[in-house]
């Protein structure tokens, strides 16, 4: 009797959650995000937290097909290695230590014309995501990215230098019937984290262009699908950690007269020039702080690394504010782009750039977590400072299965955040 | 580095649990105007003169709190454990047969909750299990005036427990979550009165106050995380909190059309309006361990309760009864501790006499809170609770 009493909540039938949606072949298109990269690297466990496999999970509870990921084999589960946290400093600062066994690397070749390309062990098999580290979309019509990017390669049956077969190919070899498209964040984001001066931004233009062939290739059948813009680089840690602030505190607590930390900073073009820095120039996370202050030689003499106009830190450590409003603008015309096509094929759209600037301005409380955009605390970024911890994986699958739900009138349903850990500790 | 990560204690709005005496439960939970046995010490401490004979009497009753949750979004539920709270009950009457006062002894569980939800939902950081217990003892005096009316007054001594489990979100090296447990001990103090007419028409008439009674809860907060964040989370660390249990107003008529017949009518008001904030106050303060303060915003509820009493023979009594709650938590601040909604519930039982001083009685109720779709503001765990409560209830009492 207790039984057929017990409360019984209605739930959401499976005919009824996918609406008119195929979800029999679904496929994630993507750069590291999408492969699962966190801490640093690309590994087994990151992989399993991955964000499609995330919705693909979810998909499968209302009837949505099996999802094959490229997974390191579990005696090389390690992958690229990645980064551990291994404890604490006496200042607070985490201890990061690499994790160089059982990793997926079966060598390194130099790529005339290019440099060294660190290969792994192939993955051979059926294959529904195809996130490739490093990926921009700039690169998915380039016949030799397979050579010169490992992860991609080693999705591919040929090794390198010998590969000609385009990413965007390579994706649509195989029809899928229901697509997820999160390209793009490199095209901005290696200018950044370069600190503007290892790479450049996509030209917004060739941006578009290839967008729209990527789309129009994806939905020829037409197919139904759902993208995601590309975030703002300011919103993720890599950059808000290490500030001008904090850097320049801790040059004072030794030597109080020291009144400014010096950078070199974007002028206009191409033009660098020292200067003082401000809160508005940006670090990035793997900044070595240390250097700060250390006598080298400059012209005029031996002078301490960041402390005078002639020995301004170099500009691959910093974004500064005019690097920032520079990656700011072209982000914004990526994502016009990304908007009126996905709007053209009548896709889906996760706003990830107002999603994390909202997370990034107001936090985010989810089932009693309190999450934020903090390096470590924050519980969203994982030890690298651009990628997600399993538990930002899932909720990003989230928003992109609301996204889903609310274009399709869809009813698949949500992760459970609670299922899925932040950062580990020691 | 600082954690900006304060676990989140939300516990539990009190929980009333009316499970005053067994043969009450069966007729609706009635007994302000009724007079039927040493249990008026706790439905209305006026009507103890009233008793025609002396009692001693004590009562089981188990109940099984079993809720559901469905978070928004998804296809998934969660169920408590079906984990069996133990609400029990004892009174003692006595007066001389020719004086006109009683003195009563109560001793019952007014409030509390048991809910454990396990360490694997969704809500785990907002709660994972609750066990909240109340024991109100009331020494009471009654004196009957005239024939027609009579009153008393209680005083009560509450002694209470709480039992909380939590889940930190901060993962050690396996994956684990970091746990919180509080154990603490409260005591409070508080009073009740009322008043009973025996009306010259027959029908019976009660009104009574039980106070609210604030409770002073000290105890001991266990934190375990990651070894390398341990030291920011002192453990153990003391607490103390103060949880504001709620008044209750209540007016009753027995209506007695056949000698067979006994018909009982009670409407309740529980003063919930006390219960707004809820707050921790940690003994060793860090960025983590200060002060919790969660808002509860509860409103004062209604309850309307009506039974009946079939007088079969000399040996038998058949009983049944319904009513209707309101829910003291208003949206927004319904939370897994108790997933307050409206309810509804239906009682049965019966009452055998053993011999002329023995009595045994049995009741069950069954309660179902109303399915509620609900965000809590605090946390944002979002979801649609549905309950159903189940109680048996035994009791026996020797009368002379």
């Amino acid at each position: 009797m207790l039984s057929a009493c017990k409360p019984s909540i209605d739930t959401v039938k499976p005919a009824k959650a996918v609406a008119n949606l195929n979800l029999s072949r679904y496929i994630s298109v993507g750069n590291s995000l999408t492969a699962g990269y966190a801490d640093g690297g690309l590994y087994l466990a990151g992989q399993q937290n991955s964000y499609p496999s995330i919705i693909a999970k979810q998909m499968q509870q209302v009837g949505g097909g099996p999802f094959v990921q490229p997974l390191f084999s579990a005696d090389q589960a390690n992958g690229s290695g990645y980064l551990k946290l291994t404890g604490f400093n006496p200042n607070g600062t985490p201890v990061l230590t690499p994790v160089t066994n059982n990793l997926a690397v079966r060598g390194i070749i130099s790529v005339p014309g290019f440099g060294n390309v660190t290969l792994y062990t192939k993955y051979t098999g059926d294959l529904n995501n195809y996130g490739v580290p490093g990926i921009k979309l700039y690169h998915i019509t380039y016949p030799a990215y397979g050579d010169l990017n490992g992860f991609f390669e080693r999705l591919l049956p040929g090794n390198s230098p010998t590969n000609t077969t385009t990413y965007l190919d390579f994706i649509t070899a195989k029809p899928c019937t229901f697509f997820s498209n999160w390209l793009g964040n490199n095209d901005a984001l290696s200018y950044a984290t370069s600190g503007g001066a290892g790479d450049v931004l996509t030209d917004k233009n060739t941006f578009a262009q290839l967008y729209n062939l990527l789309i129009a290739k994806l939905t020829a059948n037409g197919q139904k699908g759902v993208v995601a813009t590309v975030p703002d680089v300011t919103s993720i840690p890599y950059f808000n950690t290490v500030t001008t602030g904090a850097i320049l505190a801790g040059v004072q607590a030794a030597a109080p007269s020291v009144k400014a930390i010096y950078i070199n900073a974007l002028v206009s073009g191409s033009t660098y020039a020292p200067r003082a820095a401000t809160a508005n120039d940006l670090f990035v996370l793997t900044f070595p702080t240390s250097k700060v202050g250390q006598l080298v030689s400059t012209p005029y003499g031996m002078l301490p690394y960041g402390l005078t106009p002639y020995s301004p830190i170099d500009s691959q450590y910093v974004l500064d504010e005019k690097e920032v409003a520079l990656t700011l603008d072209y982000i914004r015309s990526y994502n016009e782009t990304i908007k009126t096509v996905a709007a053209a094929k009548n896709l889906a759209v996760f706003d990830a750039y107002t999603f994390l600037e909202n997370v990034k301005m107001n936090g985010l409380v989810i089932d009693g977590i309190g999450l934020n955009s903090n390096y470590i605390a924050g519980g969203i970024f994982s030890l690298d400072g651009v990628h997600l911890t399993p538990r930002g994986y899932s909720i990003v699958a989230n928003e992109f299965i609301s996204a889903i739900n609310a274009k399709y009138g869809s009813a698949i349903p949500l992760a459970n955040v609670a299922d899925y850990h932040g950062i580990l500790f020691p | 580095m600082v954690l900006a990560l304060t676990p989140v204690f939300a516990f539990a709005q009190g929980f009333q649990v009316n499970l005053g005496g067994v043969k009450q439960i069966a007729m609706g939970s009635t007994g302000t105007g009724t007079l039927q046995d040493g249990a008026s010490v706790f439905f209305n401490p006026g009507a103890v003169a009233m008793l025609p004979q002396n009692y001693v009497q004590a009562g089981f009753t188990p109940l099984v709190f079993d809720s559901e949750f469905n978070p928004s979004g998804t296809n998934a539920t969660y169920r408590t454990a079906n984990k069996i709270a133990p609400p029990f009950t004892f009174y003692g009457v006595w007066g001389p047969k020719s004086a006109c006062w009683k003195f009563g002894l109560g001793v019952y569980n007014p409030f509390g909750g048991l809910t454990d939800w396990g360490n694997n939902w969704p809500g785990k950081y907002a709660l994972e299990s609750l066990n909240l217990k109340t024991f109100y003892i009331q020494p009471t005096l009654s004196v009957k005036l005239t024939d027609v009316v009579s009153i008393g007054v209680g005083f009560v001594y509450n002694r209470a427990t709480i039992n909380l489990t939590q889940a930190v979100p901060l993962a050690n090296q396996q994956g684990q979550d970091g746990q919180a447990v509080l154990n603490g001990t409260g005591k409070g103090y508080g009073w009740n009165a009322g008043i009973f007419f025996k009306t010259l028409s027959g029908v019976t008439v009660g009104i009574t106050h039980r106070s609210g009674v604030s409770t002073d809860f000290t105890g001991t907060a266990l934190f375990s995380v990651a070894p390398s964040l341990q030291s920011q989370f002192a453990s153990p660390n003391g607490f103390t909190s103060t949880v504001k249990l709620p008044s209750t107003n209540s007016i009753g008529v027995g209506i007695y059309p056949s000698p067979k017949w006994t018909l009982a009518f009670d409407a309740n008001v529980v003063g919930w309006d006390v219960f707004k904030t809820l707050s921790f106050a940690y003994t060793v303060k860090s960025a983590n361990t200060n002060q919790s303060v969660f808002p509860q915003n509860y409103q004062d509820a209604v309850s309307l309760r009506a039974g009946a009493q079939y007088q079969c023979c000399d040996k038998l009594a058949l009983r049944f009864g319904t009513g209707y709650a309101t829910a003291a938590a208003p949206d927004g601040y319904v939370s897994p501790q108790v997933p307050d909604a409206d309810r509804v519930y239906l009682t049965g039982g019966f009452g055998v006499k053993i011999s002329n001083h023995f009595n045994v009685d049995a009741s069950f109720e069954y309660e179902h809170l109303m399915a509620r779709t609900q965000t809590t503001i605090q946390t944002q765990l979002s979801g649609t609770y549905e309950t159903n409560v189940y109680i048996p209830g035994i009791a026996v009492a020797y009368h002379w």
